[in-house]
């Protein structure tokens, strides 16, 4: 089976093992005398960075949460000066204040070689023609799609957001063989497709690389079906990298964390505590390697359950289960993740409306496809004229396009009291 | 080859290093840089039993070494070529070399063939052979420095600040040394302050700062890692705001 970096992604367990407590000890060494807030974590937890010998005691680190991250924007949570950074990339449609991550040119490099060891892996080559649908402006980690296929020698087209009609004609025209997208997106293509009565195999799409967003095993048969191709999945955390955490490979059973460069953990999201593997909890990650913005044990809100046994690929990196479930509120829409505390802020931000509301998420094909917020008004809005009451939807349906980068359906509903 | 996990290491009441961690595989160079007082010459110190360390292991192939005399060390194939002392002034250039060999000095027929493959890589030693260490230049001492760690067949030979006190055309050809003799297949832990060139020709590297590890990569990814550039590479420190 095809891998990238046989070297690094083949190594003898024990050998990672090793490789994981020496970069760990740097990793907390940078992260302590480089980054205030972990300096201040550690004291107060009485906590020394020569404490840290084993990969065990990693568990005596606190966690870090995305309130911290929040609460040293912008740049708090930085291990090197602003001089170093040559990418810095905030996450859309966070609430409260947003969050800033910096890559150096390292970690740049590890990055682009991470999304080419999953495309290698999932069987990609120098032959192939990678069509990315995803939206290169809401998603800023798609770019990392253009540099990896550079890497691997294979030819990109970002269709980026074009409309599916158009998206298939160029699959046709330039003979794309593989397409990366938000799955919700391949389904869409696969419906315009049958609608238009065109027949999938007259493409020549082989591969399919999804991602962005929680997919069940049926949407992959489905897609892999109708469409006449493998589908693949690739994982990214976004305040980490993503894509890139993680990626599948031929065999399809689960996800090959790179272990070389992140060290995973499950744990009870209520509790605490470190579950063993097969055990299903929130999935933690510690950077290995990351100059620019090292995370110490950070709870990624994804649930999920490792692995550590060989995999038929050859590669000894640890699995993870398919993210299906999450441990916080977000829901993740078309690929677009939507958090109930970015809609609080919505309707806080116009007079007259809330703080009441409910969200209605209607699915396809057990994902979820159109949002809808119930809105509570006062009763005297209510009572208004139908034109006025159309334009203040439209206001709010506008705030929350914007705000959530997704078009959403709002109904104005009576306030309870 | 080698692996050291967790070593911390004392002067006195002072810590030197604190839980230091590395491993060199079979055929690398691998380069420890960090500043004056960093604990370079102490790590290498404790690798070869000279220094006691406490806590952690250190194991070269496959047998924990802690505790050994550092005979016992030598004598498994791991040479330290100390920075500074690393001749006897005194004594000629072959007795300098029959020295090396000391642990095998029963046999004459091996030593003599370990000196001719010490002149063959060095031809200035040979016509030297009989002058007084002492009386050789800078550059001269460290070839028979080096000529003497390889009499008695190194597998891990460490370097400790080969470079010191050359001219940059010396120590230029001291580097390409070094790397020949790892193409030969010895293995090279090389402790250098001359941070440019031991990067250059290094695999891997680390980097020590007070007693802790830093920093690690290929020795190409550091040479671009700006926070080597600043410390090792005489490159300014500058916010990108500030102008």
């Amino acid at each position: 089976m095809p891998i990238f970096n046989p070297e690094m992604e083949t190594m003898k367990r024990k050998e990672l093992l090793e490789l994981q407590t020496e970069r760990l000890q740097i990793v907390v060494n940078q992260a302590y005398s480089n980054v205030n807030f972990y300096r201040k974590r550690f004291d107060e937890a009485g906590l020394n960075p020569d404490d840290i010998k084993t990969l065990e005691d990693l568990r005596r680190i606190p966690f870090t949460t995305r309130k911290d991250l929040m609460d040293n924007y912008p740049y708090g949570m930085f291990a090197v000066p602003l001089r170093d950074v040559v990418c810095l990339q905030f996450p859309l449609g966070m609430y409260g204040n947003s969050i800033v991550i910096g890559y150096t040119r390292e970690d740049l490099k590890i990055w682009r070689e991470l999304v080419a060891r999953t495309m290698v892996g999932v069987g990609i080559t120098e032959h192939d023609i990678i069509q990315v649908a995803f939206n290169y402006g809401l998603f800023q980690g798609a770019i990392r799609f253009n540099q990896s296929a550079e890497l691997i020698g294979a030819a990109v087209v970002p269709t980026s957001i074009a409309s599916a009609e158009v998206q298939v004609r160029i699959m046709q025209d330039f003979r794309s063989t593989v397409l990366t997208s938000a799955p919700s997106f391949a389904l869409h293509i696969m419906e315009t497709m049958k609608r238009k009565g065109m027949d999938p195999k007259a493409l020549s799409l082989k591969i399919g690389l999804f991602g962005a967003e929680p997919w069940p095993e049926g949407v992959r048969k489905l897609i892999e079906e109708n469409l006449s191709i493998q589908a693949y999945e690739i994982f990214g955390v976004t305040e980490l990298i993503e894509p890139g955490v993680a990626g599948e490979c031929l065999a399809k059973n689960g996800l090959h964390i790179f272990e070389d460069h992140f060290f995973p953990e499950v744990i009870d999201p209520v509790t605490g505590e470190v579950l063993s593997e097969g055990q299903e909890g929130e999935l933690v990650l510690t950077t290995l390697t990351a100059c620019a913005y090292p995370l110490l044990r950070y709870r990624t809100s994804d649930v999920t359950s490792l692995c550590t046994e060989p995999c038929s690929c050859g590669r000894t990196m640890a699995r993870m289960g398919k993210v299906l479930k999450r441990t916080d509120k977000m829901i993740s829409v078309r690929g677009i993740n939507v958090f109930p505390e970015k809609i609080e802020e919505v309707l806080a931000s116009i007079k007259g409306i809330g703080p009441g509301y409910s969200i209605i998420v209607t699915e396809k094909q057990g994902m979820n496809d159109q949002l809808k917020i119930r809105v509570e008004v006062s009763s005297e809005i209510l009572e208004e004229r139908e034109e006025k009451k159309a334009v203040l939807q439209g206001v709010v349906q506008h705030a929350f396009r914007r705000a959530l980068g997704l078009g959403v359906e709002v109904e104005l509903v009576k306030r309870e009291k | 080859m080698l692996k050291i996990k967790n070593i911390d290491a004392f002067f006195g009441k002072i810590q030197v290093l604190r839980r230091v961690s590395l491993h060199v595989g079979a055929s690398e160079i691998v380069s420890l840089i960090g500043a004056n007082g960093a604990g370079k010459t102490t790590l290498l110190n404790v690798i070869s039993g000279l220094h006691p360390s406490r806590n952690g292991s250190r194991v070269f192939l496959d047998a924990e070494t802690r505790g050994w005399r550092p005979e016992k060390i030598v004598a498994m194939g791991l040479i330290q070529v100390p920075e500074t002392d690393k001749v006897f002034n005194p004594l000629t250039v072959q007795e300098n070399l029959e020295l090396g060999a000391f642990l095998r000095r029963q046999d004459r027929a091996l030593l003599k063939k370990e000196m001719e493959k010490v002149f063959k890589l060095f031809p200035i030693l040979k016509e030297r052979k009989d002058q007084q260490a002492g009386m050789l230049s800078g550059g001269e001492r460290q070839m028979l420095a080096l000529g003497k760690g390889l009499m008695s067949q190194p597998k891990l030979l460490m370097l400790d600040e080969p470079s010191l006190g050359l001219s940059p055309l010396i120590s230029s050809e001291i580097f390409c040394i070094i790397q020949s003799l790892n193409r030969q297949g010895t293995t090279i832990l090389l402790v250098e302050q001359n941070a440019r060139e031991a990067l250059r020709v290094s695999h891997r590297a680390y980097v020590l700062d007070t007693g802790r590890m830093t920093l690690s990569g290929t020795g190409e990814e550091l040479l671009k890692n700006e926070e080597v550039k600043r410390a090792f590479l005489g490159k300014d420190y500058r916010g990108k705001w500030e102008r």
